[in-house]
């Protein structure tokens, strides 16, 4: 059995690739996978920074071609354009111990763009659940991937690679958490209604925040944005009003001159009691007067301040990401050392079942011979099952555990061959009476 | 008996201390929060003591600097212990444990009280007079340090110097709210504790006020309270001032402690 991961992701395919790429439902492709002779198990991961499918196979060469083959015909619709070229040059693959490691990593957002990111882990479970619950995935991409999930969790909770936010946005909500202490009672006033701005509405609301107002020069832009996150939208010309309420300040917006002065901060903070703000100004040129920073309760950061925040961020989880990769490689050694284990199941039914058929074989001429009752027959064929079990208890664990290592197949190989295993009917044994020397009977 | 288990709380807050302070070094929440747990034992252990003193002696010898440091610590501690568990406050364990810590130390080195029963008299006057003062000076330190750790937050936020990853420093609003508490708790208790020590000076030498030194700093501590009382509720001031404020109070009410006692 063979692992084969073949995909690409944000570092070997541009956007446009990946957009082109990207599979909304994985269960038919899934199915279409499975239903051929070159692929026993498949999972299919698709999100915006990759795609990528890992599969179980026999024949490791058919299902590479079968897997090319999926990406340039199943996966980029009609009329793409994708070239074939381009395609292949922007495909990896990579091979069991390898495979594993991928799949690790990337459950452990180690591949991320953002190393880190708490998204990746969610995403690689679903991708799962929909092979598992569509039958393409089976027992040994199930401990695959469950291994995957543990070692994610053992990534994030013995290193700090996801304490930090790196994003403008996210580390916009980090500030608000070190200000203010419950969100839920908390105001936001974003101004502007471009992209900076609608990341960090997303981001808000997800961290608790509910009661936001959005402000724009242009107001149907501020309502389409207000109305897809719950949002209230208003012009401009109610700022001062706006901000006097206002806990939490996102502004991005065009203009020479900053609109939040000293002057309107101060009558801001006279109407609210002297309670803080926090303003996050990313617009270039800046639209909070560097000056407000003289004012106790006004915390301003623009976006030198958040970059540097990031960068510095950034650094703290290059730093854990070497801790993490340490625990995905012993985590990977310890799953391949049960992947390789693997390698000895085949032998072992095989050589079970061919004792048991010699057993039963031999019971049943003894049974023919002797005139035994019931009991006699029933304690007999207790006696075979446990002598055949004693005898075959410690080769068989021996050559499980030897298939963990390098000389495993050798082992393989040998037991094989001195119990004729790949004879279409095996080498019976000797008569009774013959002294076991004589030619092979089959 | 409640000597060894005055050893063993002081134990335990320093050992939280420490917890809280490999916590701030390493940036890791893990040994703050372990911190939060050990100081929360070392306040049972406390309560255990001051529970066994009053069945052995019913007048507990607090008036004793020592002593009372000790029941401050104790109050302070169990005031924060609440705080903390209604709001991410647990990083304030790196300044209450060690405060509780030399609370403790004070107590179980400075050996028994001298005067005893004697000082207090008959009935719940003096009882009530000692728990509740020292109850409220204990809060005022809590506002204190709530204070101290704000302003802290405060200039690395205006700095702009990011927050150590794994630190679980209170939020700035946590704080303010923390000493708002305290405040709010603590002057009454301080008042009420104001009024019965009156009352029991008048029933003990017919006087309300007689000029005493533990009186005169009873009373300016009075006075400190009035005052962030005012400032906190009354006019609206900036969070920020308001830290500086209750810091302030408490520096100014260890310094009048100290007088007192040199001067008794």
């Amino acid at each position: 059995m063979k692992l084969l991961l073949v995909g690409m992701n944000h570092r070997s395919a541009p956007l446009e690739l990946r957009e082109r790429m990207a599979v909304d439902d994985p269960v038919p492709v899934l199915h279409k996978l499975v239903a051929g002779d070159e692929v026993d198990e498949a999972v299919l991961l698709s999100t915006c920074n990759r795609v990528e499918v890992v599969v179980l196979t026999r024949d490791a060469e058919s299902a590479r071609l079968r897997l090319r083959s999926l990406f340039r015909r199943d996966l980029a619709p009609e009329g793409a354009g994708v070239g074939e070229v381009d395609l292949d040059a922007c495909l990896y693959e990579h091979r069991d111990g390898d495979a594993m490691r991928h799949v690790l990593r990337v459950a452990s957002a180690l591949d991320s763009m953002v190393v880190g990111e708490p998204q990746i882990l969610g995403q690689t479970k679903d991708a799962y659940r929909a092979a598992a619950q569509c039958g393409a995935s089976g027992p040994i991409l199930g401990r695959l991937f469950q291994h995957a999930f543990s070692t994610a969790k053992r990534v994030r909770t013995e290193t700090r690679i996801a304490e930090r936010p790196v994003s403008v946005a996210r580390v916009a909500v980090g500030l608000a958490r070190q200000i203010f202490e419950d969100f839920a009672e908390k105001r936001a006033l974003l101004v502007g209604a471009g992209e900076m701005i609608e990341l960090a509405l997303s981001a808000l609301r997800e961290a608790g925040l509910t009661a936001i107002q959005v402000a724009n020069r242009t107001p149907e832009r501020a309502s389409r944005l207000a109305a897809r996150f719950g949002a209230t939208a208003h012009g401009l010309d109610e700022l001062p009003e706006l901000l006097a309420h206002a806990d939490v300040v996102l502004t991005s917006i065009g203009g020479r001159e900053p609109w939040l002065t000293r002057a309107v901060a101060e009558r801001a903070l006279g109407a609210r009691r002297e309670r803080p703000i926090l303003v996050i100004d990313i617009g270039v040129p800046r639209n909070a007067d560097p000056a407000i920073d003289a004012l106790d309760d006004v915390y301003r950061y623009d976006l030198d301040d958040l970059a540097g925040i990031a960068d510095e961020n950034a650094e703290e989880r290059r730093r854990e990401q070497a801790r993490a990769e340490t625990i995905v490689e012993a985590e990977q050694q310890r799953f391949d050392g049960w992947f390789a284990a693997l390698r000895a199941v085949p032998t072992i039914k095989h050589l079970r079942t061919r004792v048991e058929a010699i057993r039963v074989r031999e019971l049943e001429k003894a049974f023919a011979r002797l005139a035994w009752d019931e009991t006699t027959r029933d304690a007999v064929d207790v006696l075979t099952r446990s002598l055949v079990n004693k005898i075959l208890h410690a080769p068989l664990t021996r050559l499980r555990a030897s298939a963990e290592r390098e000389e495993g197949m050798a082992h393989l190989e040998a037991a094989r061959m001195l119990f004729a295993l790949d004879d279409e009917e095996g080498v019976a044994p000797p008569e009774p009476g013959s002294d076991g020397e004589g030619p092979e009977q089959t | 008996m409640v000597a060894g288990l005055l050893y063993l709380t002081a134990a335990l807050y320093l050992l939280a201390g420490v917890l809280a302070g490999v916590g701030f070094t390493l940036h890791r929440r893990a040994p703050t929060r372990a911190a939060v747990g050990v100081l929360a034992a070392g306040a049972i252990a406390h309560g255990v003591s001051f529970s066994l003193l009053h069945t052995l002696s019913p007048a507990p010898p607090l008036t004793h600097l020592p002593s009372a440091l000790s029941f401050m610590a104790w109050v302070g501690t169990v005031a924060f212990l609440i705080l903390a568990w209604r709001a991410r406050l647990s990083g304030l364990v790196a300044l209450v444990a060690p405060m509780a810590f030399l609370g403790v130390a004070a107590a179980a080195l400075g050996g028994p009280a001298s005067g005893g029963d004697d000082v207090f008299g008959d009935g719940s006057l003096p009882h009530a007079h000692v728990l509740l003062a020292s109850a409220g000076l204990a809060l005022l330190g809590l506002a204190g340090l709530a204070g101290l750790l704000f302003l802290a937050e405060h200039r690395r936020l205006k700095r702009k110097r990011p927050l150590s990853a794994g630190a679980s420093w209170p939020s700035l609003e946590a704080l303010d709210r923390a000493g708002a508490f305290a405040v709010a708790a603590g002057f009454p208790l301080l008042t009420l504790g104001v009024v019965t020590g009156a009352l029991w000076g008048h029933s003990v030498v017919g006087s309300y006020f007689s000029g005493d030194a533990h009186e005169i700093f009873c009373l300016i501590a009075w006075a400190i309270y009035g005052v962030l009382v005012s400032l906190r509720f009354g006019a609206h001031q900036p969070a920020r001032r308001l830290a500086l404020s209750s810091v302030a109070g408490f520096a100014i009410l260890a310094i009048a402690l100290i007088g007192v006692e040199i001067v008794a």
